[in-house]
């Protein structure tokens, strides 16, 4: 690779308005201090976080810049991306507690299934607020589309209908299969099915991260009126509220069970792969872990959506620069 | 006392970093007149000690151009160079009036001695004393 490419590709963190903008002159700079040697670690690191740091800023998730309605939007959309993160955590959840109910003994369980419908009622209600979410947006994007004005949209478009497409064709086919599978088979005994099984969860978090991009890039793009932002954000923060109500009643969930029903923890999914354990089993640590990063990044932006509204704009000299 | 005050790195001691800030520094060095990015990091190097990284330093040239405290000056070339302009100037000044008030209450507050003589003619001036 070229000392030129070299530059271009480091400069390519940057946003396209900037590059365009400051490009030539950073790569100048680069130029003057350096010469032909190579680009410090150090200063590739230090190209690396402003160019992040700047395509933030571009879509309103840094800085004062923006107007406060594009940082609401920019907020709003950080908690869609944590969202995700949970639909992840949330499948893996469901399916290692399928057929819970009917595994564990029934004494005093008033606790642990309020906890259980709480993990279920907070995804519905999640879901219902994503898909609200969407139909708000949908007529601003129905007229981007009819204005012909979407080329911008085509790519990631297109990608998340080929992933969704070859999402729900795996998915049928690896339902018709194990249709045809004994319960045994289907629960560890056959070790292709095992196989197939990890290979379409791969594909549902592929198609999750490919969906939640779409999604950014659709809605950073349309022309949405004030109220329409200001209701997406409102959305944005009641679905936060619901993800914390998740995380904290699935660790209690967990919590309870790993002392009362440890014989159901350690038969659950993705015991046995590495490691075996009815405290900690595997499936419930990486969706717990996912859980919290979708939470971190819901109230990051939930954060962000209510400095926005509060109209907060840091003028400090000092503070201006991060 | 600056190179002293820019090494300092934490963000825990409040404003008593602020000369290390990018944006304050890059303003001191264009009130002297116009310079490119990399006559700025000599400049900033020599004056106070600090090496901004290539990042650092256009992060910080766009944050001020945006603000319109600096702006680009015509050029062929493609090395850039910016001026100070007048709310530039006047953004400094008001930074630099808030270390300054800050530096005299340290002194102060550190028991050391500050020329009355002094004080008279510029309330912000001081001198060290063991």
């Amino acid at each position: 690779m070229s000392r030129a490419d070299r530059v271009a590709k480091l400069l390519g963190w940057y946003p396209p308005l900037w590059r365009a903008k400051y490009g030539p002159g950073l790569a100048a700079l680069l130029e003057d201090t350096y010469g032909k040697g190579k680009i410090p670690a150090k200063a590739q690191i230090s190209l690396i976080k402003t160019g992040v740091a700047e395509r933030a800023r571009e879509t309103g998730l840094l800085g004062d810049t923006a107007s406060p309605l594009e940082r609401q939007r920019a907020g709003s959309l950080l908690v869609l991306c944590g969202w995700a993160g949970f639909m992840l955590a949330g499948a893996l959840f469901a399916k290692f507690t399928d057929n819970w109910g009917a595994s564990t003994s029934n004494g005093d369980r008033t606790l642990v299934r309020a906890m259980y419908a709480t993990v279920q009622w907070g995804g519905a209600a999640g879901a219902l607020l994503v898909l609200t979410a969407a139909l708000i947006v949908l007529p601003s994007l129905i007229r981007l589309v009819r204005s012909g004005d979407w080329t911008s949209l085509r790519r990631p478009v297109v990608q998340a209908l080929c992933t969704g497409t070859v999402f729900v064709a795996s998915s049928v086919g690896l339902i018709l299969w194990a249709h045809h599978l004994s319960y045994r088979d289907r629960n560890g005994a056959l070790v292709s099915y095992e196989i197939v099984v990890a290979c379409w969860s791969v594909a549902v978090g592929v198609c999750v991260a490919v969906g939640t991009s779409a999604a950014v890039s659709i809605t950073q793009r349309l022309d949405l009126s004030r109220r329409k932002v200001q209701s997406l954000s409102t959305m944005a923060m009641a679905l936060t509220l619901s993800m914390a109500a998740i995380l904290a009643a699935m660790i209690t969930w967990w919590k309870i069970e790993a002392s009362h029903a440890p014989a159901f923890m350690r038969d659950g999914i993705g015991n046995g792969f590495i490691v075996t354990s009815s405290t900690f089993p595997p499936a419930l640590v990486v969706a717990s872990i996912l859980m919290m990063i979708g939470l971190a990044a819901a109230i990051a932006g939930a954060l962000r959506v209510a400095h926005a509204r509060r109209g907060g704009a840091g003028t400090h000299l000092g503070g201006s620069i991060s | 006392m600056v190179r002293a005050m820019a090494t300092r790195t934490t963000s825990t001691s409040g404003g008593l970093d602020r000369p290390n800030e990018p944006s304050v520094l890059i303003l001191t060095s264009l009130a002297s007149g116009d310079k490119h990015g990399y006559a700025l990091t000599q400049d900033i190097t020599k004056f106070a000690g600090v090496t901004l990284g290539p990042g650092t330093l256009y992060g910080a040239i766009a944050r001020l151009e945006e603000r319109g405290l600096i702006a680009p000056t015509p050029s062929d070339d493609r090395r850039q160079p910016y001026r100070i302009t007048s709310s530039g100037r006047a953004a400094l000044v008001a930074a630099l009036q808030q270390m300054r008030q800050l530096a005299d209450e340290g002194t102060m507050r550190l028991g050391l001695r500050v020329a009355k003589s002094q004080l008279a003619r510029r309330p912000s001036v001081v001198w060290w004393a063991r």
